[in-house]
């Protein structure tokens, strides 16, 4: 039973690139304007970022990831430093002091700054000398160079001179957001993933913030070889998460409530679809429920009549004879009356009192259970009901949170906003409660009632015990 | 075979085993033949913890009293192992090892060992495949880890005695660097040890740090340490994590108030009645002695009524001076999370920081 799951088509890889851009990867490329997009590196393919520009593939191949560039007219690249400019500590001392420090033209503008905002008029859009009709000819004129842009328009602001350095840095970052042809290109991580999801519709991934990601990850005990019990309703992002933290090794039966199960962002994980389909055995509801109506006839023709089949056809009945006997597979290893995985994560908007004491009876002895939701109110349910099944030990719901902070050295301070929200979590272990109370067999049966009574009077005290600590 | 590297179903002879006795109270343990574990709630005998399954219940000696056998794991040894240092707790360990992808296979550096609890986190997540390399300059701090990990097997670890900050990290048999992608330092001045890294960090992959700091004056430092190094994407951010209980709190409506000072007045001039009665009784004592158990049972009745009346009425005519058991089904509740009496509200500052692989040029097969 135990290798019965385990594909037969063995080696696929797991291996990735993950120090330098290649191609034929799904890449995450980061934005001055903080935007996030997902892209393939196609050879010889063309992306376009928008209003920031297009750039050929191959002019990023071979450069490590969190590489910035910089895009010129032809859709040409160069490497950058960074996204966007930030002045060092030691530059600005040092633009005071007339150093021999090769200087841009942006720095040169800041050789004149205020020590306070003291002089500052508010004067509104007036303040900038130039109009988005002059930007927009300017950029033709100097073909679509940010930096001279750039430039241009710290000239034309009249109170430039008159800010401090940090509030003139704080400016130039908001014009190289907007105007500077810049891009990095990341590593697709499921923390990357995330984030892209994050910025596009978080709904999506059910709320769900990297940090409870990563505690939900390690609550699980993620081992490579391991078998988990997995419903993710986020499209997938767990599931990636976990293939990458197996790298291959091991098993996710995924429960899921439709005809086909729904992991859309799998697409982005590099692996092929036989390493896909070998680690993640779908199984949906009604499967789990009624595996004797559930399982699939496969109507074996005789191999002459295999043999006059078209080619095409031919390739589908194997197919489909591969699909029927996996899914079959699955539906014994799941239901047979064992305990068979190594964890149970639970993260879907089926109400969870309603569904998880089915599958915990499916879980093995000291494993662990974890269940997410984005609302508090539902895991607390949860607790109520698993507090009374002696299946579960030691229910609770937790919380983590990140709190990012500006990390400039002499400006150290919490970010001004973050994120609210990113869900909660349950957290038990599987466990087999005691049988037929704690008396050997032989003994009377009243003594053996009376020591039942004694031993759940104790559990109480333990329970009591537990809660006050 | 290590625990915390690999599964186990049924409890032999000489396995490790977390026995669960309170939510507060776990005791590690490694079975042998004759033992006993003594505990508050009675003794268990190893012999009776042999062919059970992992994540059983068994009872004491005398038959009652009950623990559960676990399986380690890295999150409940952290909530039960010795502590010699303060140590990394789950909600930060999880962040950081998401952050910096840490997955099987990876080649970690980690400094200073301490109590060993981030170590067995990293060592289940980077499996046998990877490698951790963890260093600690306490010499009976060194030797106790040392024990530890041998006990557990974990065979991904090797622990090293080092003044980190001083000597760096380069050890025998890896003379030309760890390859190490990820790199951990909790350490008092870890700015001092970032100046030996380059030896040892990955020349082909990115490399990510994480300094782990509970001061600012620390972050400071480190921050224009990484920045000097070669570092980008510097970002410091603090975990908070927070423990709830699912609790039940009594819906105590306010006819219910009402209905019980209505109640409480009644009673008020029903007292009054008996106490005249009862002090008419007492007057006239000396004349009839058999009175005084007709006093005793009327007093019953009374408050045998009152009882029935609360139980009638579905709620405490007393108020909260009778304890009430939470969730009892003659009251109305409302299900609520309680947090824990303290929490931490402040652990360390995680610094992150990342350094690009080099430039790998390609050669351009198409042209
Ligand atoms: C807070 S503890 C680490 C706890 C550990 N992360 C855990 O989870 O158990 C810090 C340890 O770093 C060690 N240490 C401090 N400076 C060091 C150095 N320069 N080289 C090596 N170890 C050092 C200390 O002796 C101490 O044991």
């Amino acid at each position: 039973m135990d290798l019965s799951l385990e594909s037969a088509e063995k080696p696929v890889s797991f291996a990735k690139e993950t120090g330098v851009i290649t191609v034929g990867q799904y890449v995450l490329i980061k934005l001055p304007s903080k935007g996030l997009k997902i892209v393939e590196t196609r050879s010889d393919g063309v992306i376009n970022l928008g209003k920031f520009g297009s750039f050929e593939v191959n002019g990023i191949l071979g450069f490590p990831f969190g590489q910035s560039f910089e895009i010129s007219a032809d859709k040409k690249v160069s490497p950058v430093k960074s996204l966007v400019f930030e002045l060092e500590e030691e530059e600005l001392e040092n633009m005071d002091q007339e150093t021999s420090r090769e200087s841009t033209p942006i720095l040169e503008l800041m050789k004149n700054s205020s020590e306070t905002n003291r002089d500052i008029i508010d004067i509104g859009s007036k303040i900038q000398g130039i109009t988005s009709e002059e930007i927009e000819l300017f950029k033709k004129q100097n073909n679509d160079n940010g930096e001279i842009l750039i430039s241009k328009i710290i000239e034309s602001h009249k109170g430039f001179n008159k800010k401090t350095k940090y509030s003139q840095e704080k400016y130039i970052t908001r014009k190289q957001q907007k105007f500077m042809k810049k891009f990095t290109v990341e590593y697709l991580s499921s923390s990357n993933l995330l984030k892209y999801y994050e910025e596009k519709d978080l709904s999506k991934i059910l709320n769900l913030s990297e940090e409870t990601l990563g505690l939900m990850l390690n609550l699980l005990d993620i081992r490579p070889g391991g078998k988990y019990f997995v419903v993710d309703e986020t499209g997938g992002l767990i599931l990636y998460a976990m293939m990458e933290r197996m790298k291959g090794e091991g098993l996710i039966v995924v429960g899921h409530e439709n005809e086909h199960p729904n992991f859309n962002l799998l697409q982005y994980s590099n692996y092929t679809e036989s390493a896909i389909n070998s680690m993640i055995k779908p199984i949906n509801w009604l499967q789990f429920f009624e595996p004797e109506n559930e399982k699939l006839i496969f109507n074996e023709q005789t191999k002459e009549a295999i043999e006059e089949l078209r080619p095409q056809k031919k390739l589908q009945y194997y197919r489909r004879q591969k699909r029927i006997i996996e899914i079959n597979k699955t539906i014994d290893f799941v239901t047979g009356k064992d305990s068979q995985f190594d964890g149970l994560l639970y993260c879907s908007t089926i109400y969870p009192t309603t569904l998880i004491p089915n599958i915990i009876t499916k879980i093995k002895g000291s494993r662990p259970i974890v269940v997410y939701n984005q609302y508090k109110e539902i895991l607390v349910e949860l607790q109520h009901l698993l507090s009374k099944n002696l299946n579960v030990l030691a229910p609770s719901i937790m919380e983590t949170r990140a709190r990012p902070y500006q990390t400039i050295p002499g400006r150290i301070h919490p970010l001004m906003s973050m994120r609210g929200g990113g869900g909660y979590l349950l957290w038990g272990t599987r466990v087999y409660p005691k049988e037929g109370g704690v008396i050997a067999v032989g003994r009377g049966f009243v003594r053996r009632n009376e020591r039942k009574k004694q031993k759940l009077e104790k559990e109480e005290d333990n329970d009591d015990n537990n809660k006050n600590n | 075979m290590s625990a915390f590297l690999e599964y186990k179903e049924v409890i032999g002879e000489g396995d490790f085993v977390l026995a669960f006795i309170g939510r507060d109270n776990i005791k590690p343990i490694i079975v042998k033949k004759d033992d006993i574990l003594n505990t508050r709630y009675g003794a268990f005998a190893h012999n009776s913890m042999i062919g059970e399954k992992y994540g059983s219940q068994i009872t004491s000696l005398k038959g009652y009293g009950f623990i559960h056998l676990l399986h380690p794991t890295p999150e409940l040894w952290t909530l039960s192992l010795p502590h010699r240092t303060q140590i990394v707790y789950t909600p930060d360990s999880s962040y950081i090892i998401q952050r910096l992808n840490i997955t099987a296979g990876s080649r970690v550096i980690e400094a200073g060992t301490g109590s060993g609890s981030f170590t067995h986190s990293f060592a289940r997540t980077l499996s046998k495949t990877g490698q951790l390399f963890t260093y600690e300059f306490h010499e009976s701090r060194y030797q106790q880890a040392k024990a530890e990990f041998e006990l557990h097997s974990l065979t991904n670890v090797i622990a090293t005695c080092r003044d980190v900050c001083k000597k760096g990290f380069v050890i025998d048999g890896y003379e030309s660097g760890c390859d190490a992608d990820s790199i951990f330092l909790d350490l008092p001045s870890p700015w001092e040890a970032i100046a030996h890294l380059p030896q040892v960090i990955s020349k082909s992959k990115r490399v990510g740090i994480c300094c782990f700091s509970p001061c600012i004056e620390q972050v400071i430092k480190t921050a224009e340490a990484l920045k000097n190094h070669g570092w980008s994407n510097i970002e410091m951010v603090e975990i908070a994590g927070r423990k709830w209980e699912a609790r039940k709190e009594m819906i105590r409506d306010v006819s219910d108030v009402i209905g019980r000072l209505k109640d409480i007045k009644r009673r008020k001039e029903e007292g009054i009645e008996i106490r005249d009665k009862l002090q008419n009784q007492n007057q006239n004592q000396k004349v009839g002695e058999k009175r005084g158990n007709e006093d005793s049972n009327e007093k019953e009745q009374f408050v045998k009524k009152t009882r029935i009346e609360r139980e009638e009425k579905g709620f405490n005519p007393f108020g909260k001076g009778l304890r009430i058991k939470e969730g009892d089904e003659a009251y109305n509740w409302k299900d609520i999370s309680e947090p824990e009496t303290e929490v931490k509200s402040h652990t360390s500052y995680l610094t992150f920081a990342f350094k690009n692989a080099p430039t790998k040029p390609i050669v351009n097969h198409q042209s």
